[in-house]
C-alpha cells in the first residue's frame, strides 16, 4: 500500500504517510462515540481519512458495521486519532511543523 | 391603502397588472404548457437504462462517413475552442515528463499536420482518427454526456439540426487553476431534447453539459473489454493487464488489502515486472478513475489512492529490492482463480515510497499473507466472489469516463505531486525513514548481520516555475475576473497588528509575559537550530565558492543561538543565570539545549554546563513533572571529554556545592542531596568523577604530585559523600567502571565499602 498525497499541502499529510500499521480513529456520533480501527489508506488536506480493513471496537453496540471493510471518514467528525506510538517521532514532527511555519512566514 | 387611491389611478394600475398577467401567462405556457418542450423525465430514464444495449449497434453505424459534414462543423468549432484553450494553458506544465507519461500519450498521432501540440485537449482531427480503431477493438466508450442524452436511432446527416444546440459553451475557468469544467446546467436537470450529437463530439469535449448525480466510484471494465490500443500493443501476452482494481472488490482498495484478500494465493506467472510496467503509462488512468469525481470539484487537494504512474518521479528501484513475485504456482481454491485473473499489481504501486517504507510494508504483507493462509480467511469471501462475477459482466456503470477524462484527472493529481524541494515539502516523511535506516544500519554494525542495501530515495527535482497570474478574460467583455484560487490567493481581510501598551500591567501579567517571552526566545532559537542542522546538507549541495559564505553564516547563527541561550544583555559583564534557567524550566527548552550543545564551541558549552551545575537543584525541582533532564546527559558526557582538568575540577565543586576553603563543612548540604536524589544529577556526578579519574590516571605528572586541585577536591568530595544520608538516592543511568579505583585512592577500605554500597557502585548479585 502506499499513500500518495500532495506534497506541499501540510506537514500532517507527510506525517500520515509514514504509517504502516493500523491506527485507531475515534469518531463521535452525536451521543455516542465509536472507535474504528483500521489501516490508513489515504488522507487529504482536510484530514478526511480512508481506512481499509476496519474493525469496530464494540461490535455489539454497532452491529451494522460488521460488514463494512473500508470506510471514508470526514475529517471534521474525527475526535481523536490514536497512532502507534513506536511509529511516531514527535521530535521530528515538531521540527517539521517548525519548518513549515518558517516557510509560511517567508 | 387602496381606498385612498383615486379611481383613475386604479385603472392604470390594474391595466399594468393585466399586462403583467399576460406575460406571466406566457411564461407559464412556455414552462409547463404547450410551448414547453415535451420532456418526460421518466421516459428519458428508461431510455438511459436501455441505452447500453442499443448503443453498440447505434455507434457502429455512426462511424460511417455519413456524418462527416456535421462532424466537420463541430470539428472546426472544437478546434477553435481547443486552440483557444491551448493558448491559455501554460505550456511548461505539460512538458513535464512525469505528467505527460501519466496522461496516455499517443505518439503516433502527433505527426498529424494541423493538430495542436501538447494541449490538454487533443484536436478533433487527432481524435477522429483514433475513434475508428478504438471502436473496433473495445466496447464503446461512452462519455457522461452520452448517457444523459436520449437515444435517437442512427440517422444520416441532419441538416435540420440546430447547430447552436450542439455548440457547447465556452470554458469559463482558467485551465491553470485546474478545476473541472463548470457545469452549465445544474445537477439533476433532466436532459433537454437535444439532437444526438455525433459520438465523436462527446469525446472531444468531455466537459459535461448535463451531469449525472454523483455516482459511486466506478472502475473500468474488466480486462479484455477495455484496452486502449497503446496497452494492447505494448503488452501482447500478459494475462493480467487490465487494471489494478478488480471490480469484484469494494471500491477504495489498497494493494495491501488486495494482498490480504488474495489470502496467500500467489500471482500468476507472466506478470509484469515493474520495469515493464513503466512502459505502459496508460495504467495511470485506471486506478485513479476509481475516485469519486465529485471530490475534485473546485479544489486542488484531494484523496489520492496509490498511483502507479507516480513511478515516473523516481529512479528505478535499486536492484536489491526484491522484484515482485513472479512464476508462482497457482494458489488454492477455485474461487480465488477468478480473483487472480484480475490480480492487481500492487507491488509496482509502492515504488514511489521510500525504500525503507516499502520494505516495512512488504514485511507486513508477508505477515498478513501468512496469517490468511493459516486462517483460510479468504474462504468466506468466496461466495461473494461468485456473485460479483455476474456483476462484472454486466456492469451498467462501466466506461462512463473516457480514458482522456481519466487522464485529465490524473494529470491534475500528478501536478500536485510535483515538488521543487521534496526535502522541504515532505520533511517528516523523508527524515523519518532516513532515521529508521540509520538505526537499522547502526544495529547491523553491532550485530554483524548481513549488510542490507542502503538505498536512498532519489527524487527528481522539478524546477519551480513562476506562474504569473493572468486574470481570465473573455472576448468582448470589460474588465477582468478576480478568481482566487490555490495558485493566486487573494487577501480577504487586512488584519492590522496592534501592540498593547506597557502600562498598568499587574505582577501576574508580568510573570505570564516573562514566560511568553521565554517561549518566544525558545522558538526563535529553534528556528536557528533547524537551520544550522541543515547546513551540512546545504554544504554538500552548494558550489565551491559559496561554501565559505555558508560556513560564516553557520558560525554566526551558532553565536546567535548561544546569545539567545545566555541572554546577553548590554552593560553586563557576565550574563546572569536567570535567563538560561528560565529556558531550562521549560521542557522544550531543555530538549533544545541538548541539541544545541554539539554545535557550540567548547568554551560556550562549558559555560552552559557550569551554569547548569550551579543551578541544578532548582532545575531538578522544576523538572519533577517533565523528567526531561536525562536527555542532557549524553551531550554533557561528550562535552566532558573535551574539557581540561581545571574545568572538570571546578565543575565538580559546583556540582557538589563543595565548600571553597578547607573550613569546616556546613552541617548539611541540601544542594548535594538534591543532586544525588535525582537520576540526572547522580548520573552527571558519576560521569564527572569518572572523567576526572581518567584525566588523573592518564597524566603521569599529576600522578606523582600529592597535591593538585583535583586531589584536594576529591578528598572533600568523598567526605561529603560519606556524610550524605542514604535516603532516596536515585538510580543512575549508567555507572562508570572506574569509580571504585577512583575512590580507593582517597579513602580506606572500610569507607570504600560504605561508598560502594551507598552509591550502588558495584553491581552484582547480593
Amino acid at each position: 500500500m502506499g499513500l500518495v498525497m500532495p506534497l506541499s499541502v501540510c506537514t500532517f499529510s507527510g506525517f500520515f504517510k509514514s504509517f504502516t500499521s493500523p491506527i485507531h480513529v475515534l469518531i463521535p456520533c452525536s451521543e455516542v462515540t465509536s472507535v474504528i480501527c483500521g489501516t490508513l489508506h489515504s488522507v487529504d488536506q482536510y484530514l478526511n481519512i480512508k481506512l481499509t480493513d476496519i474493525s469496530v471496537t464494540d461490535p455489539e453496540k454497532y452491529p451494522h458495521m460488521l460488514s463494512v471493510k473500508n470506510c471514508f471518514i470526514r475529517g471534521s467528525v474525527v475526535r481523536y486519532v490514536q497512532l502507534p506510538a513506536d511509529e511516531v517521532d514527535t521530535q521530528l514532527l515538531q521540527d517539521a511543523a517548525r519548518k513549515e511555519a518558517l516557510q509560511q512566514k517567508q | 391603502s387602496l381606498e385612498d387611491c383615486p379611481l383613475d389611478e386604479d385603472e392604470d394600475a390594474f391595466q399594468g397588472l393585466g399586462e403583467e398577467d399576460e406575460e406571466i401567462d406566457q411564461f407559464n405556457d412556455d414552462t409547463f404548457g404547450s410551448g414547453a418542450v415535451d420532456d418526460d423525465w421518466q421516459e428519458a430514464h428508461e431510455r438511459l437504462a436501455e441505452l447500453e444495449e442499443k448503443l453498440p449497434a447505434a455507434v457502429n453505424e455512426q462511424t460511417g462517413n455519413g456524418e462527416r459534414d456535421e462532424m466537420d462543423l463541430l470539428g472546426d468549432h472544437e478546434e477553435n475552442l481547443a486552440e483557444r484553450l491551448s493558448k491559455m494553458v501554460i505550456e511548461n506544465e505539460l512538458e513535464d515528463p512525469a505528467i505527460m507519461r501519466a496522461v496516455q500519450t499517443r505518439p503516433v498521432l502527433q505527426t498529424q499536420p494541423g493538430s495542436l501540440n501538447s494541449s490538454i485537449w487533443d484536436g478533433s482531427e487527432v481524435l477522429r482518427r483514433i475513434r475508428g480503431p478504438l471502436l473496433a477493438q473495445e466496447m464503446p466508450t461512452v462519455s457522461v454526456l452520452e448517457y444523459a442524452l436520449p437515444q435517437r436511432p442512427p440517422q444520416g446527416p441532419e441538416d435540420d439540426r440546430d447547430l447552436s444546440e450542439r455548440a457547447l459553451p465556452r470554458r469559463s475557468t482558467s485551465p491553470v487553476i485546474g478545476s473541472p469544467p463548470v457545469k452549465a446546467v445544474p445537477i439533476g436537470t433532466p436532459p433537454k431534447q437535444m439532437a444526438v450529437p455525433s459520438f465523436n463530439q462527446q469525446i472531444l469535449c468531455p466537459k459535461p453539459v448535463h451531469v449525472r448525480p454523483p455516482m459511486p466510484p466506478r472502475y473500468p471494465a474488466p480486462y479484455g473489454e477495455r484496452m486502449s490500443p497503446n496497452q494492447l500493443c505494448s503488452v501482447p501476452n500478459s494475462s493480467l493487464l487490465g487494471h489494478p482494481f478488480p471490480p469484484s472488490v469494494p471500491p477504495v482498495l489498497s494493494p495491501l488489502q488486495r494482498a490480504q484478500l488474495l489470502g496467500g494465493a500467489q500471482l500468476q506467472p507472466g506478470r509484469m515486472s515493474p520495469s515493464q510496467f513503466a512502459r505502459v503509462p496508460g495504467f495511470v488512468g485506471s486506478p485513479l478513475a476509481a475516485m469519486n469525481p465529485k471530490l475534485l470539484q473546485g479544489r486542488v487537494g484531494q484523496m489520492l489512492p496509490p498511483a502507479p504512474g507516480f513511478r515516473a518521479f523516481f529512479s528505478a528501484p535499486p536492484p536489491a529490492t526484491p522484484p515482485p513475485p513472479q512464476q508462482h504456482p497457482p494458489g488454492p481454491g477455485p474461487h480465488l482463480q477468478n480473483l487472480r485473473s484480475q490480480a492487481p499489481m500492487f507491488r509496482p504501486d509502492t515504488t514511489h515510497l521510500h525504500p525503507q517504507h516499502r520494505r516495512l510494508l512488504h514485511q507486513r504483507q508477508q505477515q498478513n499473507r501468512n496469517q490468511h493462509r493459516n486462517l483460510n480467511g479468504a474462504g468466506d469471501r468466496g461466495g461473494h466472489r461468485s456473485s460479483h462475477q455476474d456483476h462484472i459482466r454486466k456492469d451498467p456503470y462501466a466506461n462512463l469516463m473516457l480514458q482522456r477524462e481519466k487522464d485529465w484527472v490524473s494529470k491534475i493529481q500528478m501536478m500536485q505531486l510535483q515538488s521543487t524541494d521534496p526535502y522541504l515539502d515532505d520533511f517528516y516523511y523523508q527524515n523519518y525513514f532516513e532515521k529508521l535506516e540509520k538505526l537499522s544500519a547502526a544495529e547491523e554494525v553491532q550485530g554483524d548481520g548481513p549488510k542490507k542495501e542502503r538505498t536512498k530515495l532519489i527524487t527528481p527535482q522539478v524546477a519551480k516555475l513562476e506562474h504569473t497570474y493572468k486574470p481570465v478574460q473573455f472576448e468582448g467583455s470589460l474588465g477582468k475576473l478576480t478568481v482566487s484560487s490555490v495558485n493566486n490567493p487573494r487577501k480577504m481581510i487586512d488584519a492590522v497588528v496592534t501592540s498593547r501598551s506597557e502600562d498598568d500591567e499587574t505582577k501576574e501579567k508580568q510573570v505570564r509575559d516573562k514566560r511568553r517571552k521565554t517561549l518566544f526566545i525558545i522558538e526563535k532559537t529553534y528556528s536557528l537550530l533547524l537551520d544550522v542542522e541543515d547546513y551540512e546538507r546545504r554544504y554538500l549541495l552548494s558550489l565551491e565558492e559559496e561554501r565559505p559564505a555558508l560556513m560564516d553564516e553557520r558560525k554566526h547563527k551558532i553565536c546567535c543561538m548561544y546569545d539567545n541561550l545566555r541572554g546577553k544583555l548590554p552593560g553586563q559583564e557576565r550574563p546572569s543565570d536567570d535567563h538560561f534557567v528560565q529556558i531550562m524550566c521549560i521542557r522544550k527548552g531543555k530538549r533544545m539545549v541538548a541539541r544545541i550543545l554539539p554545535f557550540l564551541s567548547t568554551e560556550q558549552a562549558a559555560d552552559i554546563l557550569m551554569t547548569t551545575a550551579r543551578n541544578l537543584p532548582f532545575l531538578i525541582k522544576k523538572d519533577a513533572q517533565d523528567e526531561v533532564l536525562p536527555c542532557l546527559l549524553s551531550p554533557f558526557s561528550l562535552l566532558l571529554y573535551h574539557l581540561p582538568p581545571v574545568t572538570v575540577t571546578s565543575l565538580l565543586q559546583q556540582l557538589m556545592n563543595l565548600p571553597q576553603s578547607a573550613a569546616a563543612p556546613a552541617p548539611s548540604n541540601p544542594h548535594l542531596s538534591a543532586v544525588l536524589q535525582n537520576k540526572f544529577g547522580l548520573s552527571l556526578l558519576l560521569v564527572v568523577l569518572s572523567r576526572g579519574e581518567d584525566l588523573q590516571s592518564s597524566d603521569p605528572a599529576s600522578e606523582s604530585a600529592q597535591s593538585n586541585p583535583w586531589t584536594e577536591v576529591m578528598f572533600v568530595a568523598t567526605r561529603e559523600l560519606l556524610r550524605i544520608p542514604q535516603t532516596g538516592l536515585a538510580k543512575p543511568i549508567s555507572i562508570p567502571t572506574n569509580l571504585v579505583s577512583l575512590f580507593s585512592r582517597y579513602v580506606d577500605r572500610q569507607k570504600l565499602n560504605l561508598l560502594e554500597t551507598k552509591l550502588q557502585l558495584v553491581q552484582g548479585i547480593r
